[in-house]
């Protein structure tokens, strides 16, 4: 094959996407979505299925519980429970304006909506951080017209046909792959499309980091002795399978028995204290204490969680009485839990232990230093490193 | 071979760009290098890149003190953290070869590896080295498990001419061990050439001992040897015997007289005139009244008064000085050209130049047996210029000055060097004379006789410049060791084709002589250990550490 001819064969994604949707490929502009927005617009923080019920603990201090001795002394005994950190993380651009005709013969353009999504996890062994998966792939959010049919197989066999793009194989070879598109409904509400598809990826990487956490359970390597830290929220639902299928819904269980949510940015209106918001509660959180757990639960899904506040850093060394404080989750599984909330003793634990987190810092190389521990940063560094320039990705398209 | 072990990876930046000369690669932090040790970059076109490194740095994603300081909650020092920064090291390394003489800069993530022993030698250049002569051994990737061990050789011909002649040996006392070291390489020589049979192979040995008994039983075995040492000179396939065809040579001595003039025990000296390897040397006024111009070495002499006494005093046909024979009627006559009233040289001297001259020279010779009438040869008696004309192949000449004063040191040193200079100049071959093709002439304390502050008008000073200068064609060749190398005169260390540092003090690398080192080179030298060098050659690619074995001779206490 001469050059001008593998030239020619090389069609970029956005050309493979006209062809097989029929739209018309407008090559807009390409950027970035990614923006200092809170990727708390994409998730479903703001959902208010869960709500305070009671105190989440077995034994509930009356306020802040002081850890400094416990977390002295597991530091001396080099004790830790603390070894899978695993972090995910989305770069969304907007790749294409697409125009599909609709019923009148008009032309209605809708943008195309490309991220790459990385989940990555990291073990922590003598004290060394090292990779232990990692999974990458690049999502596309199309409107879900793109699909002339509707009739569903639509955009698994897109996906084939993405996957055997040559612009792909030049980085096939890293691990880089397409995942099914997934559309986003194009219904007339304030949302703009760009948000919908964002979101759609969103909920594609969230999927991603179920899929890993599942892989380590399954390789049995999380237990009492080995619990896996996620970055944010454990805004994991469960799905509409684990909620009609009881084995399904026990597996969930099982898989999150030995994993804790550590959120560095948290809604302090969303903080409550004795079932009533109170962010003066959590703001004067003394150094190196913790608050009573909360019990969430819902009167729709049959699940709890388990949350709580915990201050690594001193208030006078921060720029906001929030930052140094970690919001902790867990999601309760065994039936005593569900019933009495977690034992005290483990909850005192594992919150002196990600309070001996607090060394060593990021300081200087990312802002949130006061709310980012070690292990979190570095797990979230390896998967970034892993992305491909924004430059490389949109030229894909 | 066994597979090479990958080390780590090239890196290029746009700060640290890989050259022609240099480049950087990272490792693992609990990968152990040493400076000085070869690695090998694997290139695309086939061929192999060595370096030799010259610096290893540790880098964590610590962005400033600060951050470290944060770390340990603002300055707690009891804390420990359960989490290691991520770091790594990184090396940079001087490119020392490529297989094909590519030297375009290595690319970036270029794998690096340790060299194998075959590899590291032909990377260090060791692989064809003409007339081989051991110079000490190197170790590469030690305290490891592929650590390794080389002998090390050179061309004996940058050494000792007609390449390059010389050698200077720097480095502090005792810790140093200069004279060890060159006493190390003369046993190489001896064992290197005994056997030769061509006319250029032919080596003998001129050694001054200035410290106590030190190299009075060189050729004695040293009992206390450890059997690691045997074995080092095994490796190195060096005989384990100590010097062979030794002579000794000590001033002159009334037996009957209290003063001695050698730290040898009197039994020894007995014993050696004995064995006949020790003669006690006299110098006669007629025979060595061209010497005394070596007393004056230290003397300042701006007007050369003292340069024009001692030519009248060596001009046979002088009305005053023709005629003497001994040192007393010498002494006496200086003493009559020093009394006041005297015409001196009619004049062209003045007196009190004459009396400066008269208590030097009074110093030097009244009281003292080795300025002597007459040598009777059936005493083991000698005279040091005869014996050292008469030096054969093989042989060291041991000559003991280590309790004469300072002068005297100076004037047997100046006469010895003065007579084997002359010897290889021919000047002596209407005496039968047959003088090996190579004399190497030892001296430690180089700094007495060459160092910058000697006056220029010094006679040993002209005698060492003819030699460095001129020694490499003539066959006459100096090894030469001091504590500050700064300090000698650099029309000397220039002129040697080998140099090597021994530790030193931080305040003598910052001196000039030691610029064109690297920075770790230069601070390595404040940590070598005993025994270890940095050796300077012509025929080396690089500088290279190298190590040596313990004396095999008998080692006075």
């Amino acid at each position: 094959m001469t050059a001008t001819e593998s030239v020619s064969k090389r069609k970029k994604i956005t050309q493979i996407l006209a062809e097989e949707t029929g739209g018309k490929s407008y090559k807009a502009h390409k950027y970035s979505l990614d923006s200092e927005r809170s990727s708390l617009e994409y998730s479903e923080s703001e959902d208010h299925t869960f709500f305070w019920k009671k105190h989440g603990e077995t034994e509930p201090p009356a306020t802040y519980k002081s850890l400094d001795t416990l977390a002295r002394f597991l530091a001396e005994r080099d004790e830790q429970v603390l070894t899978y950190f695993l972090d995910g993380s989305r770069h969304v651009y907007k790749v294409d304006d697409m125009a599909y005709t609709q019923s009148g013969n008009r032309s209605v353009i809708y943008p195309t909506i490309a991220g790459q999504v990385g989940v990555g996890i990291c073990k922590r062994e003598n004290k060394m951080m090292i990779p232990e998966a990692l999974m990458r792939e690049i999502v596309l959010s199309v409107p879900s017209i793109a699909d002339p049919s509707g009739k569903g197989g639509f955009f698994e066999s897109l996906s084939v046909k993405l996957n055997e793009s040559n612009e792909l194989a030049r980085i096939k070879q890293c691990g880089w792959k397409f995942a099914t598109p997934i559309p986003y409904e194009i219904k007339q509400d304030e949302r703009k499309f760009e948000d919908r598809g964002t979101a759609r990826i969103q909920t594609a990487m969230i999927e991603r980091e179920k899929e890993m956490v599942k892989k380590l359970v399954r390789e049995g390597k999380l237990n009492q002795d080995n619990y896996l830290v996620k970055d944010g929220s454990l805004e994991y639902r469960l799905s509409k399978n684990d909620k009609d299928d009881d084995k399904s819904f026990q597996t969930f269980k099982q898989n999150y028995n030995w994993v804790i949510g550590l959120s560095k940015s948290f809604n302090p209106e969303a903080c409550f204290d004795k079932g009533k918001t109170n962010p003066g509660f959590i703001a004067d959180l003394p150094l190196y204490h913790r608050t009573p757990v909360a019990y969430f639960g819902s009167e729709k899904e049959p699940l709890a969680f388990a949350v709580w506040y915990v201050r690594l850093r001193d208030k006078s060394k921060t720029r906001t009485p929030f930052d140094g404080i970690l919001k902790v989750e867990k999601i309760l599984v065994r039936e005593d839990e569900i019933k009495n909330g977690m034992e005290t003793e483990t909850v005192d634990r594992l919150s002196a232990l990600i309070i001996n987190e607090r060394n060593p810092t990021c300081y200087g190389t990312d802002s949130r230093w006061a709310n980012h521990i070690y292990p979190i940063y570095l797990t979230e560094r390896f998967v970034k490193s892993q992305y491909l320039s924004a430059e490389s990705f949109l030229h894909l398209f | 071979m066994a597979k090479n072990k990958l080390i780590g990876r090239v890196l290029a930046t746009e700060k640290s760009p890989t050259t022609i000369d240099e480049f950087y690669f990272w490792t693992n932090s609990d990968t152990k290098l040493n400076a000085f040790d070869i690695v090998k970059v694997e290139r695309k076109d086939n061929t192999d890149t060595f370096g030799v490194i010259e610096s290893i740095s540790h880098i964590t994603d610590s962005t400033s003190f600060l951050t470290n300081f944060i770390s340990s909650d603002f300055g707690d020092v009891d804390i420990s953290e359960p989490t290691f920064r991520v770091g790594m090291n990184y090396a940079r390394a001087k490119v020392s070869y490529n297989t094909k003489g590519d030297y375009t800069p290595v690319h970036n993530n270029s794998k690096v590896f340790l060299a194998s022993p075959e590899e590291i030698t032909f990377a260090l250049g060791l692989d064809k080295v003409d007339n081989p002569l051991v110079c000490g051994s190197l170790k590469m990737y030690e305290g490891t498990e592929d650590e390794v061990t080389l002998p090390v050789k050179l061309n004996a011909k940058f050494l000792l001419g007609s390449e390059g002649a010389h050698l200077n040996i720097s480095g502090i006392s005792g810790l140093a061990a200069k004279t060890s070291y060159a006493m190390f390489l003369m046993k190489s020589i001896q064992d290197t050439y005994a056997n030769r049979s061509d006319e250029d192979g032919s080596v003998a040995f001129v050694l001054f001992n200035v410290k106590g008994r030190d190299l009075m039983a060189i050729d004695c075995e040293n009992t206390e040897l450890e059997d690691k040492t045997i074995e080092e000179y095994k490796k190195l396939k060096l005989s384990q015997k100590p010097f062979k065809q030794v002579k000794y040579y000590i001033p002159y001595y009334d037996n009957k007289s209290t003063k001695k003039s050698t730290y040898l025990h009197p039994d020894d000296v007995t014993s050696y005139i004995g064995s006949k390897k020790l003669k006690k040397f006299k110098y006669v006024y007629e025979d060595d009244k061209e010497s005394i111009e070596m007393m004056f070495a230290n003397v300042e002499d701006p007007n050369q008064t003292m340069e024009s006494i001692v030519s009248k005093i060596i001009d046979e046909s002088d009305f005053d000085f023709g005629n003497l024979k001994t040192w007393s009627e010498f002494l006496e006559t200086v003493s009559e050209n020093s009394q006041k009233g005297s015409n001196g040289s009619k004049g062209e001297i003045s007196v009190l130049s004459w009396r400066k001259f008269k208590r030097i020279v009074n110093k030097a010779i009244k009281n003292d047996d080795m300025f002597a009438n007459r040598v009777v040869p059936e005493e083991s008696e000698c005279r040091l210029a005869d014996e050292l004309k008469h030096i054969k192949k093989n042989e060291v000449h041991v000559i003991d000055i280590a309790k004469l004063p300072e002068d005297k040191q100076a004037f047997v040193f100046g006469d010895a060097v003065k007579t084997i200079y002359n010897l290889k100049l021919g000047e002596y071959d209407n005496e039968g004379v047959a003088p090996p093709a190579r004399i190497v002439i030892f001296i430690d304390e180089l700094n007495k006789y060459a160092s910058s502050d000697v006056p220029k008008s010094s006679p040993i000073l002209r005698q060492i410049l003819d030699v460095t200068e001129r020694g490499r064609s003539l066959g006459v060749v100096l090894f030469g060791a001091e504590q500050f190398r700064s300090a000698i005169h650099k029309r000397v260390t220039g002129n040697c084709a080998t140099h090597a540092y021994g530790r030193t003090n931080s305040i003598e690398t910052s001196t000039g002589d030691y610029k064109s080192l690297p920075d770790t080179y230069r601070n390595m030298l404040t940590r070598l250990s005993q025994g270890e060098y940095l050796i300077q050659n012509p025929v080396f690619r690089s500088l290279l550490k190298i190590r040596f074995p313990k004396p095999i001779y008998k080692q006075f206490k």
